[in-house]
């Protein structure tokens, strides 16, 4: 007994005593790895589940597509070499050559059709996700290896463009490879330039180079990623040396960083963030008089939105709450970009201008009203609610911000508890942002499916469908901008910043191109030369 | 015995029960996770429909319940809305976390605040003792969230010597990841337990010196102190057994209480526990995982005090004679 | 026959000097009634705040003739105006729950050794259920059932404190139901809403007046954690714990201030609410009193 005892100890501190090498080991640093310290939560490994920033940004190490989409959002060849249109409902795709898998298995024609009907007839995520890129492919089928033809049951101009969201999976014979399977991270294999290692879910994802990779050598043999939510435990994450790249980084801490050696990165994001108002209901909740009776809803009349604009000191939210890493915003996308119009622009406060419409309008007095937000899900939000509460207060418009998290934010939100609130958009082309947030609501075609004010323009409809079934071009591109003008003109929502996205590094990388889709990967990331 | 123990069982059982019809109530009348997990600048109406119809919570709320209950009896708390594991797997997963943290700010305060009793209650009404007293008083004062801050300022900001969140490189060691086997992991731990172990030292040196003061004005110290015996061999010998009962107590207590009052400390250190999961997931709306971390820190604290009269009845032999 | 404990203790009580830490908590509770008064700010008017000076060091003087001794938060509140105002929050939040929590405890704990049986039964065992989890478990459920705002917060904090002076004063009112006084005054055929307030409460309130300041001191750090968990007061109308919370934020900018003053008041304030509380305790014991 007293024998076995001792025999238990020993092995006990045995293997602490080679637990505590291997930990040694571990914290010896190669040169080559990197270390990158990300707020995008990994949450499934299963690259076909949920279509979010997140995992689409770091399966994209492991993962790729047949098309590609560069830093100005033009598609790219991918795994697929070229690409074209053989009927109206047929496109046919060339793969490329001696790619081959983590594994050594070769990609075929075999991989590409597996991936897309594992997701449009096996999955059944909860988010739905990527089906919206499958559910119009009829069939797909393989003349060859080396092609694919994908039949269509509609005429559907874009799908090179669905294509850039599919991930390719290695086929298995027999049945679909379920997400518990793909979780355990057995069957994360890919052609991407890293190989999966391991997943400690909302903790670290590890990642090793892949040498048989088709393309360039990729510059790390070692990548991990560590989710750090908050950010100023990943700033101090960047700060004291744990990571070498941090992503997401608060335009507050730019300052300090920089201060501290460590240098910054950022670009102009294509997405904005807006105040949405109830256009259509004549008494939402939270609108009040300054006594607190029940008013009619102010936001029905076009003075009182127009009112508002001009009260909303925006200049301030990109200078003084972003810290200059945001643009004013007149539009839904960064003024410059294809379909967006110059003639929008950002004025300075006024408020008396502001005042003397308000009065107009019949609300000499202001109101009062619960402004609503999310917090801490965009940078600034909950801080720009605040401001533009003191903003208003000069008209006389007593906001009350309301912050909450977002899940709970955006349940309200539907279920129509505020009368003006925080939103924002983001998506591969400013057509998109413009049919879901100006656009009439549409249950069966899915425009306005973040118009919860219930704007309704049907000139500014019809003006947006001609300019999207228009051929790519100046031409389109003004139109586009024609109807953006012509919806802006009613004020039908508030604009407030493009903020920027900021990466911070240290010494290991010598350059980072931010993505301004807002992903963060070890690609991006180029070593610098010691 | 077995009345005290099946009313324990019973109690226990009712407990988790009731709480975890309220917590279901709670987080169900807060929101719809669905919005979490579905893109929502992209998602559509229908989007937003099936995902909700997917995870069931289309449902009556009654059903919804009776399901989940239904499930939890097999030993099945769901799969996790945000995380697509199940629910506890993953509370397990994050245990390691929270255990070491727990256990290294317990080993630091139980000497500590132990040695510290002992020299306020020998010292009684000295000025050691006077100090001792109110710095005790201090440090039960200094709210958890603000004292961790003030840490990282400190040791991590200014002073630079301790990274400021996060948990250190992890080893496997019987099947479970743990960081404090390494330096690094070491260095990382040191800050948050330190934040956790500062109240209850103060807890522990103010129990022990009560303690102290009590026995040692017994008259069986007194007899060995007229038998001579050095101040040192009365105190570790004969005064620290006899304080060890209330102590054992209170540190069994605290780290039952640890597990859920880490909530803070995690939650700023950014120390991937069950106390930032329990957070994370109560804003995050992720009910099968709220709902098993609830279930996990209750049974955990409602057993640690079992645990504690159990002790309680082997360290005093007194406890064991009147059962 | 009444053996008013509370004169006895006021009388004792008017023997010691005034301590530091009870001055101190009058000082607390002076400036949070006189804040509007002496705040430079009104930190909860938007028209009195400059955003453009946000983020100011302490001792800058800001535009509009404000001087910013502690300097002000990232949106422009000054930060002594918020630890002023914040002061109320935390005080009005505490001493009302506290207050609420003692007046509900009170009743359960009497009610149950009073009636007994089943009263009790239910009473008691409602309280244990509370009492074997951890505090800030039971205030995060309640938060989340009840939702945000500072009265949802006095309500979880009633909800997690009336149990431990239901329980304290079940044990002390248990001893004194079989005392002659007791059977007297039922045997008077008082109207036992009277024997229950006007006999058994004031004899068996003693232990449960030390529990006061203890547990005020815990509702003030409660309220302090649970805004700081985000799952509390308004965001426009900063309390102590959220001003620190905002500061957390900007805690690896350099901008010390928002987050260190606020703290150290707060620190403060519930520090000299438990030497207050270790004083009555002390008075109130004779055993610790005779040290």
């Amino acid at each position: 007994m007293q024998s076995l005892h001792r025999l238990r100890t020993y092995t006990l501190v045995a293997s602490v005593a080679t637990a505590v090498s291997a930990g040694f080991l571990g914290t010896s640093a190669m040169a080559e790895d990197l270390r990158i310290g990300t707020q995008l939560k990994l949450m499934t490994l299963d690259p076909h589940y949920a279509d979010l920033n997140e995992n689409n940004s770091l399966l994209s190490h492991i993962y790729e597509r047949l098309v590609i989409q560069d830093r100005q959002l033009n598609p790219q060849p991918g795994l697929a070499i070229s690409w074209k249109r053989l009927s109206e409902t047929q496109w046919e795709f060339k793969l490329r050559d001696g790619v081959r898998f983590h594994d050594g298995s070769p990609f075929t024609a075999q991989d590409v059709i597996y991936s897309i009907e594992r997701i449009r007839d096996f999955l059944k995520p909860p988010s739905g996700g990527f089906q919206t890129y499958t559910q119009a492919i009829k069939s797909v089928t393989a003349p060859d290896p080396m092609t694919v033809v994908i039949e269509t049951s509609s005429d559907v101009p874009t799908l090179p463009l669905s294509m850039t969201s599919i991930f390719i999976m290695g086929h298995k014979s027999g049945d679909f490879a379920t997400t518990q399977d793909v979780n355990s991270g057995k069957q994360s294999v890919g052609t991407g330039p890293y190989k999966f290692q391991s997943w400690q879910s909302g903790e670290v994802l590890s990642l090793m180079r892949n040498d048989a990779y088709w393309g360039s050598a990729p510059a790390w043999s070692e990548v991990a990623f560590q989710v750090i939510e908050s950010p100023a435990a990943r700033v101090a994450a960047l700060t004291t040396g744990d990571v070498d790249l941090a992503d997401y980084i608060p335009s507050r801490d730019v300052e300090g960083l920089e201060r501290r050696g460590l240098a910054i990165e950022s670009t102009s994001a294509a997405r904005s963030n807006f105040l949405q108002f109830d256009i259509a209901r004549e008494k939402p909740p939270g609108i009040t008089d300054k006594a607190g009776n029940a008013v009619k809803n102010p936001f029905r009349d076009e003075r009182v939105r127009q009112a508002l604009t001009m009260a909303t000191d925006r200049p301030f939210l990109a200078e003084k709450i972003l810290l200059g890493y945001g643009t004013p915003a007149a539009q839904l996308f960064p003024t410059g970009l294809s379909g967006t119009s110059p003639n929008l622009t950002v004025a300075p406060p006024d408020y008396g201008g502001a005042k003397a419409l308000l009065t107009e309008a019949g609300f000499p007095d202001g109101f009062k009203v619960v402004l609503a937000g999310p917090a801490g899900r965009y940078p600034g939000d909950s801080e720009s609610l605040q401001s533009i509460a003191q903003n208003w207060a000069r008209i006389g418009v007593s906001a009350q911000p309301v912050v909450a998290p977002f899940s709970v934010f955006a349940t309200q939100r539907s279920d129509g508890a505020y009368p003006v609130w925080y939103g924002g958009c983001s998506g591969e082309a400013v057509t998109f942002c413009l049919r879901a947030v100006l656009g009439s609501p549409d249950a069966k075609s899915g425009a306005g499916s973040l118009n919860y004010g219930k704007y309704q323009n049907q000139t500014f409809d019809a003006m947006l469908e001609k300019a999207m079934s228009m051929e790519d071009g100046p031409d389109r591109s003004a139109a586009i901008a024609g109807a953006t003008e012509l919806a802006m003109a009613d004020y039908p929502m508030l604009p407030l910043y493009h903020f920027h996205l900021i990466v911070g590094h240290g010494q290991k990388v010598g350059s980072y191109a931010v993505h301004p889709r807002g992903w963060t990967t070890a690609m991006q990331a180029v070593p610098s030369e010691e | 015995m077995v009345t005290t123990i099946v009313g324990r069982l019973s109690q226990a059982a009712l407990l988790l029960l009731v709480m975890s019809v309220i917590g279901f109530v709670g987080i169900h009348s807060v929101g719809n996770p669905v919005y979490n997990i579905v893109n929502i600048e992209t998602a559509t109406a229908a989007d937003i429909r099936n995902a909700t119809i997917a995870l069931g919570l289309d449902q009556p709320l009654w059903r919804q319940y009776l399901l989940f209950m239904g499930n939890v009896v097999t030993g099945n708390f769901g799969t996790s809305y945000i995380y697509h594991l199940p629910a506890f797997d993953l509370v397990m997963s994050k245990l390691p976390a929270t255990l070491e943290l727990a256990s290294m700010a317990m080993l630091i305060a139980a000497p500590c605040g132990t040695l510290l009793g002992l020299l306020a209650g020998r010292r009684q009404g000295c000025a050691i003792d006077r100090a001792i007293l109110k710095a005790s008083v201090f440090a039960l004062s200094i709210p958890s969230f603000w004292l961790s801050m003030v840490l990282i300022l400190v040791g991590a900001i200014t002073l630079g010597w301790f990274p400021s969140g996060g948990r250190g490189p992890t080893v496997s060691l019987v099947g479970q990841e743990w960081s404090f086997l390494t330096l690094e992991g070491l260095r990382r731990l040191t800050l948050p337990a330190l934040a956790l172990a500062i109240p209850n030292i103060a807890l522990i040196a103010r129990l022990a010196r009560a303690g102290t003061i009590e026995v040692e004005s017994q008259d069986f110290v007194r007899f060995c102190r007229a038998k001579g015996l050095s101040a040192r061999r009365i105190l570790f010998r004969h005064t620290l057994p006899n304080i060890s009962i209330p102590i054992v107590t209170i540190v069994g207590m605290q780290f039952g209480g640890m597990l859920a009052f880490a909530v803070v400390v995690e939650t700023i250190f950014a120390w991937p526990g069950i106390g930032k999961l329990l957070i994370d997931s109560i804003q995050l709306l992720d009910r099968p995982v709220v709902m098993a971390t609830l279930t996990f820190v209750s049974l955990a604290f409602v057993g640690l005090n079992a645990l504690v009269d159990l002790l309680y009845a082997v360290l005093d032999p007194r406890v064991r004679l009147s059962t | 026959m009444k053996a008013n404990t509370l004169r006895a203790l006021w009388k004792r009580h008017r023997g010691m000097s005034i301590s530091l830490p009870g001055f101190l908590l009058a000082a607390y509770v002076l400036l949070a009634l006189a804040a509007p008064l002496i705040a430079p700010q009104n930190p909860y008017d938007p028209l009195q705040i400059y955003g453009w000076e946000a983020s100011s060091p302490p001792g800058t003087m800001g535009g509009p003739g404000y001087f910013y001794l502690l300097g002000t938060d990232g949106l422009g509140r000054d930060i002594l105006s918020t630890i002023l105002y914040g002061l109320r929050i935390s005080l009005v939040v505490s001493i009302t729950s506290t207050v609420v929590a003692a007046l509900i405890g009170l009743t359960a704990g009497v009610s149950a050794a009073y009636f007994g049986r089943w009263v009790d039964v239910v009473i008691m065992r409602i309280v244990d259920l509370q009492l074997s989890l951890p505090t800030i478990l039971v205030a995060l459920i309640a938060i989340v059932t009840l939702g945000p705002g500072i009265d949802r917060i006095i309500l979880a904090i009633i909800i997690v404190q009336w149990a431990t002076y239901a329980r304290v004063i079940r044990g002390v009112a248990l001893s004194e139901t079989g005392k002659p006084y007791l059977d007297a005054a039922r045997l008077l055929r008082l109207p036992t809403r009277r024997v229950l307030f006007r006999h058994l409460l004031p004899n068996s309130i003693a232990p449960a007046i030390t529990l006061i300041p203890i547990e005020l001191g815990h509702a003030v750090a409660l309220e302090a954690t649970l805004s700081f968990l985000g799952l509390g007061v308004p965001v426009d109308k900063p309390s102590l714990g959220s001003t620190v919370a905002n500061g957390f934020q900007y805690l690896m900018t350099g901008q010390y201030w928002i987050s260190l003053f606020p703290g150290l008041a707060l620190f403060g304030l519930i520090a000299s609410i438990n030497f207050v509380g270790e004083g009555v305790r002390r008075s109130l014991d004779p055993r610790s009193r005779s040290v």
